[in-house]
């Protein structure tokens, strides 16, 4: 498993011994010591398939991969880094927020949100803003950047949380989204609430968001 | 980290900087879309329709700004949050308290807001707490003090503050002819002058909210045109628009 050791809020440092391989956002290698080979990775432990789904979908990790015997510094745009150790259980994360992960990881993408009746009358209005997701799986490291402190929300079977789609980083857990909406006819008449939809999740598990709603 | 839940959130406190934990158990009026997550049952409803003008009626006395807050009602435990930037909660005792529009992010129906005489602020009178956004850390300074206007966070209990130009500007802006030419100016020769008791909140950044604050101080600095001058936006922007293109 690669080790990763955050150096500061903002970088963070890999290192590989040989037999490890790590995938990392382009563009954010800062520096490296030792005999690291780096080159671009398409599938990211992948299929074809889920690749192209990728594509299909905007959740477009441009990766690169990294392995040899050395350190390599990652950081992107200032944002602060995040290390999640994974378990064997499946990272929900949007994938510009995605800096780093271990090779044994495998990336996928998923729909987010339940289908058809509001939600997917919803899903036109927010064109563009995250509705599918990346997923990440297995046993190993993850490291996550966000804009300003990572809050993680805990969801259990008592509280269910609702997140303001924009602010959503990530989620892990046995969790179930919705999309809540209290869409009402002053939402027609043009006097929003500016909160009319949010995702609620609910189930077990823990849920990631940043203070910055982009 | 700390995994957080409705119980370990802090009650009316920073989660971080950048983010606040408010315990909703009356009503609050908060900024359109700075939710970042809740727990519990709480409802978001513009100004302006009738049970919710009955709760705020005495406390949102800003028409041009009624666009820009919702009041959350019910009960739970509401983050927000403001595009990064830093959040700070003040307590307001019987107080007066002057803040940019654009920065004010949350209050206590407790207290009332009315627009303030300088354009783009808003006053908040009586007894609540508050919470504003700024760019960077703020600082708390006494008068006498000249402050940039981008700098500027807001006051309390301070008499009206001025605008104070530097004797070159003033003597450009008198001369026949210099207005044609442009002014030549170093951008810090208007400040705004506070005299009197009081205190004045400075955020350590003169680039003002990043993101979307600034389209939204120019929207809410908008309410202040005439039509004619609304035309001349047009076409400003019109012409800028197709120089980019």
């Amino acid at each position: 498993m690669t080790r990763y050791t955050r150096i500061n809020e903002t970088l963070v440092q890999a290192d590989l011994n040989g037999s490890e391989e790590l995938y990392a956002k382009k563009g954010s290698m800062l520096a490296y010591t030792g005999d690291v080979q780096f080159q671009g990775a398409f599938l990211a432990g992948g299929s074809i398939q889920t690749a192209a789904m990728r594509q299909v979908t905007n959740e477009g990790l441009q990766l690169m991969k990294a392995h040899g015997r050395g350190s390599v510094l990652y950081g992107y745009h200032g944002l602060l880094v995040n290390i999640i150790p994974l378990g064997g259980e499946r990272l929900y994360v949007e994938s510009d927020y995605v800096l780093a992960f271990d090779h044994q990881i495998r990336a996928g993408t998923e729909f987010l949100g339940n289908q058809g009746g509001v939600g997917g009358m919803v899903r036109g209005a927010m064109a563009g803003q995250g509705l599918f997701t990346t997923t990440l799986d297995g046993y190993g490291d993850v490291v996550i950047l966000s804009s300003g402190d990572l809050i993680e929300l805990q969801v259990d079977a008592s509280r269910p949380v609702f997140v303001d789609p924009q602010a959503y980083v990530g989620h892990k857990g046995h969790l179930t989204t919705q999309i809540h909406t209290d869409v009402s006819w002053k939402t027609f008449v043009g006097q929003s609430s500016g909160e009319s939809f949010q995702f609620k999740f609910t189930g077990q598990g823990t849920v990631y968001v940043q203070a910055d709603e982009r | 980290m700390t995994i957080l839940n409705v119980n370990t959130l802090p009650v009316n406190d920073n989660i971080n900087p950048y983010a606040f934990s408010v315990d909703v158990v009356k009503d609050y009026i908060v900024r359109k879309g700075k939710m970042i997550a809740y727990y519990g049952n709480l409802r978001f409803e513009a100004l302006g329709s009738n049970i919710i003008d009955m709760i705020v009626a005495n406390s949102f006395n800003a028409p041009a700004y009624g666009g820009d807050y919702i009041v959350v009602t019910g009960r739970g435990k509401l983050v927000v949050g403001d595009n990064g930037n830093h959040i700070n909660s003040y307590d307001l005792e019987n107080a007066n308290m002057t803040i940019k529009a654009a920065n004010l992010l949350a209050y206590e129906p407790t207290l009332t807001c009315e627009e303030c005489v300088t354009p783009g602020y808003v006053t908040l009178l009586g007894t609540g707490k508050m919470l504003a956004s700024s760019n960077g850390m703020v600082h708390f300074m006494e008068p006498p003090v000249r402050v940039d206007p981008d700098a500027l966070l807001g006051w309390a209990d301070c008499p009206t503050p001025s605008f104070h130009h530097d004797y070159a500007y003033v003597r450009n802006a008198l001369s026949l002819g210099a207005s044609m030419m442009g002014l030549s100016t170093s951008g810090e020769e208007k400040q705004i002058n506070f005299t009197g008791q009081g205190t004045v909140i400075i955020q350590s950044s003169e680039v003002g909210l990043k993101g979307s604050g600034l389209l939204q101080e120019i929207l809410n600095d908008m309410n202040h045109l005439q039509h004619t001058e609304m035309l001349t936006l047009k076409s400003i922007l019109e012409q800028r628009l197709n120089q980019n293109r």
